[in-house]
């Protein structure tokens, strides 16, 4: 059976880290195909190539058995292959019927009349079960009608080829059926769907095949259909086993060691107002390290920022040591010794453009210690910064930009400050991403040594591997809920898999 | 009756609108782009010195003249706008500054003032103008005679713009692109559209309107040159857009409101009323401020309002 | 194919070098335009530089200018500095000459230096309060400040037009002999006029070593008391601001106040030192607030090199008045700034992208991929282009 479309020998690198790795694999004319993985294990970068996004550094994709070579996602277009990414391109003032056909100009002259481009939308719409009303604005849609209009973009424009990248994350469930639907019958008419997701349970329920995907290779290709798949199989391929590097001794935290950090019924919403975390607690004691697994965009980054004051809570409460933290106060959570390093550590954590001493003092220059009255003390603070950087082993001089630095040595500087600041929690998002071998180990060790000296970890993290690795206890954070919480030593990990993916684990 | 307050009022409003409404559209073309340019009344100066230069030494009938007139002050206004365009789409230099930059260079103390003098124009009386035409010979009647029939060529020309760019923008696939490129550039780019050619021509296009706008000062308005000749009506202009609410329609209504506001003072001053003419001026100026303030609430910004990239700088990212 | 890359930064030798390098190019450009018109470029620069600087007492006259310059540019730059468009300067101007004049004429008769420092507080104040009004808008509403800045320096001009011509306001003077023919302001007791410095044939007036003073000042707040640093926080990132724990809100009104007053003394100088009476004509002809902002922009918006900005753009405006005639049209000035201005500007990219040359298709050269997490536009300041929607002082673009 002629491949729709497919990769041969796909690598793509980016500074540190390898993405894609020698792929290879096929999608055939009207199927849905999953590309199942955590974040990390690559399947948007892939898809990216595919639609024309990204350039492979080696390797070829094929249509219909013949390579092509994409320079642009318009060359994609014109292959019939279209990508629906997370973050939505349309335009809000416009139209529906507006956004379908900006820029789509066969069969279309001059003049631009309303009502038959709006009729013209509506067909296709219709003929899709795509509820989406043509002459609405963009702005006023939901999040869900706005990725029908994306959707709607494409096949309006005769795809053969739609990619979805992690589409049901912003639905509700009854979107979700909505959109399998509108998928079978786009499949019905032979084209294929290339589905990327973590949610095992929609992947079963809509997917014929399923390619997983880890550390950039594939690692598996199961059809549903023939092969009957097991979930846990499947979990299994997905968060698969690694040699692991440095690993916290077992867990000698008292049980009576203090909470540091207690976060209880916690209700916060997203950047659209809707409920993102549906009553979150747990609790971490001091020189505990808890590690919240989890696939990116179930919540981590809502609850790192309602736990360090960036975001509003609806409800709920946050409490450091004995402090109960205000809601809407990032300074309230500095001042009650909750240190955060964020996940976006170049565009929040640290000023890529200012030097690293003005970075190493960015929560601290109003302290007697550093400043005189108005005055910044820079002796003070030069001489904070070199002992930092020594101490963390920085590579770098204290007066260069941030931006100079190498993503490692950044990090470091991040947790560096940080860490020094004497708190009673730590809360870490994605330490080590996009970091290389070396730069991990030394990041992990600083985490390690934080415990040790009684600091409160909270390790967000989508590297399973490294949560298991560093943590006392693990939780699982899936659509904003807590699926449960287990020790890491002797931990199951196709138990912990099964809980990312969204399944609850049964007895 | 076509001789009391209110007609002569409202006649010399859209006389002085005449001119906010040709700049103004203009500007709406250029920040529908996405662009900002604030060097409307630099451009405008120089193409009131263009075309008058144009007029006072070219030989020919008096249509002839007046429309290679208008026709010069346009490209003038245009090139001028050109280098805007260069150097805000091309170099990605900062919009404000440019347009504080060309306005200097052309203002009154810049190209067009060193045109006057060459040219030796300060002074003279204009040989041509553009006068009152008679349509339909209807200038006799009560109140629409003079509101409708009695204008000259470019007040005529300024309606049909209005229409023309009101469709434009709202019924032609060319139209859709423009304000796909000034509400979201990286999404237009995306679909194919060509952000940067898109913007080099609305830029381009302000301009020339911009300078014909300039050359109704000197070639219908007053039929001279003076140093500075708009009194600063380019920069009302850029007002006018925010408080039309960059829609065509309302900057006609706008450009003839300012225009009688601005008329209105002097003409109650030599009434002997002892109101301030100041107070009226300076109604346009808190008028676009109240919209620019309404314009910024939540509500406002997504249904109406600036275009969402108006200003920004578009560079196509790395792949 | 070429391609631009990112600088990851940028040395100031190629900041200094990048401005010289188009200052040369305006300079040769403005040539062009001489010769096509007839003049001799050459001979022209000559008699500009005399005029601006080597004839007896055309320094001092270059100083006359560029004090309110001066002083402008620096509440340009304290504004840009934090990514905010304070192009108000003019209005803030003209309301810090009617606070200072007020004073001035209200103080007349007590000790010289006691009006002075009223003076000059009353223009600061004056402007200070004028650019809070956008300032306010902009921190509480997100109301662009480009256009309100703009609009307001209309309103300021007519008001203080009014003032004069339009009313028998207090600065409004109605009793002397010339006041009969043409309106004009109060002026000020002779003992109240601001004195100048003299260094042997070189007059400094006193709003001058204000500016000195107030260029070191803001140079050393920005560079090392804690205002400063927030600033430089707050324009790198904003989310890295509120994250810090800094309150943006406020420090956007706070810097469009600083940068009001700055103006408004500029304002008080134009009062004390040169004209002695609220003259709206005098003001508004001179268009000191925009000279300020292209001298600012014409230095990168650094409040040292803003000093010879400002001695630059005064020295023009200087040697257009004194040349003015048949070999020196009047516009040449606006000229000549015009270009040089646009220039440097154009060459700005030179600074933040560095020219490669890729082939067409590149595999492994992972250099010119933006990668891991997404780096949000910290570009330097004059690169930024405002975004007009009164957004809140978002990094320009998302990549």
């Amino acid at each position: 059976m002629t491949a729709a479309i497919g990769t041969r020998g796909v690598s793509r690198r980016f500074p540190g880290v390898i993405a894609n790795d020698c792929i290879t694999f096929d999608v055939v004319p009207g199927e849905v195909h999953a590309v199942l993985g955590e974040n990390g294990s690559g399947k948007t970068t892939l898809c990216k190539i595919l639609a024309g996004l990204y350039r492979p550094d080696e390797g070829d994709v094929v249509i219909d058995d013949e390579v092509v070579r994409f320079n642009s996602p318009r060359d994609a277009y014109e292959s019939g292959v279209f990508m629906v990414q997370q973050h939505f391109s349309l335009v809000e003032r416009l139209t529906v019927a507006d956004n379908v056909v900006l820029g789509w100009s066969k069969r279309r002259g001059f003049r631009h009349r309303r009502k038959e481009v709006e009729a013209e939308v509506a067909a296709t719409a219709e003929q899709f079960h795509l509820e989406v009303d043509p002459s609405a604005y963009v702005w006023q849609l939901s999040v869900g009608e706005r990725q029908r209009v994306e959707i709607l973009k494409a096949l309006y424009r005769g795809a053969r080829i739609l990619i979805l990248d992690e589409p049901t994350t912003v639905l509700t469930p009854q979107e979700c059926e909505h959109l399998f639907d509108s998928l079978r019958e786009m499949t019905a008419n032979g084209a294929s769907v290339i589905f990327v997701s973590h949610k095992l349970r929609e992947v079963m329920a809509v997917c014929d095949r399923v390619t997983v995907l880890r550390k950039g290779r594939v690692v598996g290709s199961v059809d549903i259909d023939e092969d009957g798949a097991d979930p846990r199989m499947l979990a299994r391929l997905m968060v698969g086993r690694e040699i692991s590097l440095m690993t916290k001794p077992p867990a000698n935290v008292p049980d009576d060691a203090p909470v540091a950090l207690d976060v209880a019924g916690l209700r916060v919403a997203n950047d659209f107002g809707r409920l993102r975390l549906k009553d979150v607690s747990l609790q971490v004691r001091r020189g505990e390290i808890v590690g919240l697994a989890g696939v990116a965009g179930n919540g981590q980054r809502e609850l790192a920022e309602a736990i360090s004051g960036l975001r509003e809570r609806q409800a709920g409460t946050v409490t450091v040591g004995d402090q109960p933290l205000r809601s809407s106060s990032p300074r309230h959570a500095i001042e009650s010794r909750l240190a955060y390093v964020p996940e976006d550590r170049l565009g929040t954590g640290l000023v890529a453009t200012l030097k690293v001493t003005d970075n190493v003092v960015l929560k601290d220059f109003r302290s007697p210690e550093l400043s005189w009255g108005p005055v910044i003390r820079s002796d003070k603070v030069h001489a904070r910064t070199r002992r930092l950087m020594e101490q963390f082993d920085v590579r770098g001089t204290p007066d260069n930009t941030v931006r100079q630095l190498s993503g490692g040595n950044a990090q470091k500087v991040l947790l560096a400050r940080e860490m020094s600041s004497d708190p009673v929690v730590l809360v870490v998002a994605a330490p080590t991403q996009g970091l290389d071998i070396s730069a991990t180990e030394s990041v992990r060790s600083l985490l390690l040594e934080a415990a040790a000296s009684g600091v409160g970890v909270l390790l967000i993290s989508e590297d399973l591997d490294e949560v298991l690795d560093l943590a006392d206890r693990v939780a699982v954070i899936y659509d904003g809920r807590i699926m449960g919480v287990v020790d890491a030593e002797g931990a199951d990990r196709d138990e912990i898999g099964l809980m990312m993916a969204g399944m609850e684990v049964g007895a | 009756m076509n001789d009391s307050l209110l007609v002569t009022l409202l006649v010399s409003g859209m006389v002085y609108g005449t001119p906010l409404l040709i700049a103004g559209l203009g500007e709406l073309l250029t920040e529908r782009s996405g662009v900002l340019n604030l060097a409307v009344d630099g451009m405008m100066l120089v193409g009131a010195v263009a075309g008058f230069w144009v007029s006072q030494r070219m030989g020919g009938p008096a249509w002839l003249v007046l429309t290679a007139a208008a026709a010069t002050a346009m490209a003038a206004g245009a090139l001028m706008a050109l280098v805007h365009a260069v150097v805000t789409v091309t170099f990605g230099g900062n919009q404000v500054v440019s347009g504080i930059a060309l306005t200097i260079f052309g203002g009154a103390a810049g190209l067009s003032s060193y045109l006057a003098v060459i040219g030796k124009l300060s002074g003279e009386r204009g040989h041509h103008q553009f006068t009152k035409l008679d349509v339909l010979g209807l200038k006799g009647v009560p109140i629409l005679g003079p509101l409708v029939f009695n204008h000259d060529a470019l007040v005529y020309v300024s309606w049909i713009l209005v229409v023309a760019i009101a469709l434009y923008l709202n019924h032609t696939r060319l139209g859709l692109h423009v304000r796909s490129v000034g509400e979201a550039p990286q999404t237009a780019d995306a679909m194919g559209i060509n952000v940067t050619a898109y913007r080099y021509a609305h830029i381009v296009v302000g301009g020339a309107f911009a300078g014909l706008a300039g050359a109704y000062y000197s070639l219908a308005i007053t039929r001279t040159w003076s140093n500075g000749l708009t009194a600063g009506a380019g920069w009302i202009a850029i007002g006018l857009v925010i408080f039309a609410f960059w829609r065509p329609g309302i900057v006609l209504v706008g450009a003839y409101l300012f225009g009688v506001l601005t008329s209105l003072g002097f003409t109650l001053q030599a009434r002997g009323v002892t109101l301030p003419p100041e107070l009226f001026s300076v109604l346009p100026y808190v008028m676009t401020i109240v919209v620019l303030v309404l314009v910024s609430t939540v509500w406002a910004k997504r249904r109406v309002g600036a275009p969402a990239a108006l200003g920004a700088v578009f560079r196509r990212e790395e792949h | 194919m070429i391609r631009l890359e990112r600088r990851l930064d940028t040395p100031s030798w190629l900041s200094i070098a990048v401005v010289l390098f188009a200052f040369g190019m305006g300079l040769l450009l403005a040539a062009v335009v001489l010769l096509v018109t007839d003049h001799n470029p050459l001979s022209t620069y000559h008699s500009m530089l005399r005029a601006g600087f080597t004839n007896p007492g055309a320094l001092s006259s270059t100083l006359v200018n560029a004090t309110p310059i001066l002083l402008t540019a620096l509440c340009a730059l304290v504004a840009i500095r934090m990514r905010i468009y304070n192009i108000g300067g003019e209005g803030q101007l003209y309301m810090g000459a009617m606070g200072a004049a007020g004073m001035g004429i209200a103080l007349g008769g007590a000790p010289r230096p006691m009006v002075m420092v009223g003076m000059i507080a009353g223009g600061c104040l004056a402007g200070a309060l004028w650019a809070a009004i956008p300032g306010f808008l902009r921190s509480r509403l997100s109301t662009n400040e480009i256009l309100t800045t703009l609009m307001l320096n209309y309103v300021a001009g007519l008001f203080v037009y009014y003032l004069i011509f339009n009313s028998h306001s207090y600065w409004r003077d109605l009793t002397s002999g010339n006041a009969k023919f043409y309106p004009q302001g109060k002026t000020l007791d002779r003992a109240d006029w601001w004195p100048a410095l003299h260094f042997g044939h070189l007059v400094i007036p006193t709003g001058f070593i204000i500016g000195l003073v107030l260029a070191a000042v803001v140079w050393w707040t920005l560079r090392s008391t804690r205002a400063g640093f927030q600033l430089r926080v707050i324009a790198g990132s904003q989310s890295a601001a509120r994250y810090a724990g800094i309150r943006t809100k406020r420090a956007v009104l706070s810097v469009m106040v600083v940068s009001g007053g700055l103006a408004g003394v500029a304002g008080a100088s134009m009062v004390g030192d040169f004209t002695h009476m609220l003259d709206p004509n005098g003001l508004q002809q001179a268009q000191f607030g925009y000279a300020g902002i292209v001298a600012a922009a014409l230095v990168g918006f650094n409040p040292l090199a803003a000093v010879i900005g400002a001695i630059f753009i005064g020295s023009l405006t200087n040697a257009g008045f004194q040349l003015q005639g048949a070999t020196f049209p009047q516009g040449l000035v606006g000229v000549i700034e015009g270009i040089i201005l646009l220039c440097v500007l154009g060459a700005q990219f030179l600074t933040t992208y560095r020219i490669r040359r890729a082939p067409r298709r590149d595999p492994a050269a992972p250099a010119a991929a933006a990668s891991g997490p997404a780096l949000a536009d910290q570009t330097p300041v004059l690169d930024a282009s405002p975004t007009f929607a009164g957004r809140d002082l978002e990094p320009v673009t998302e990549p």
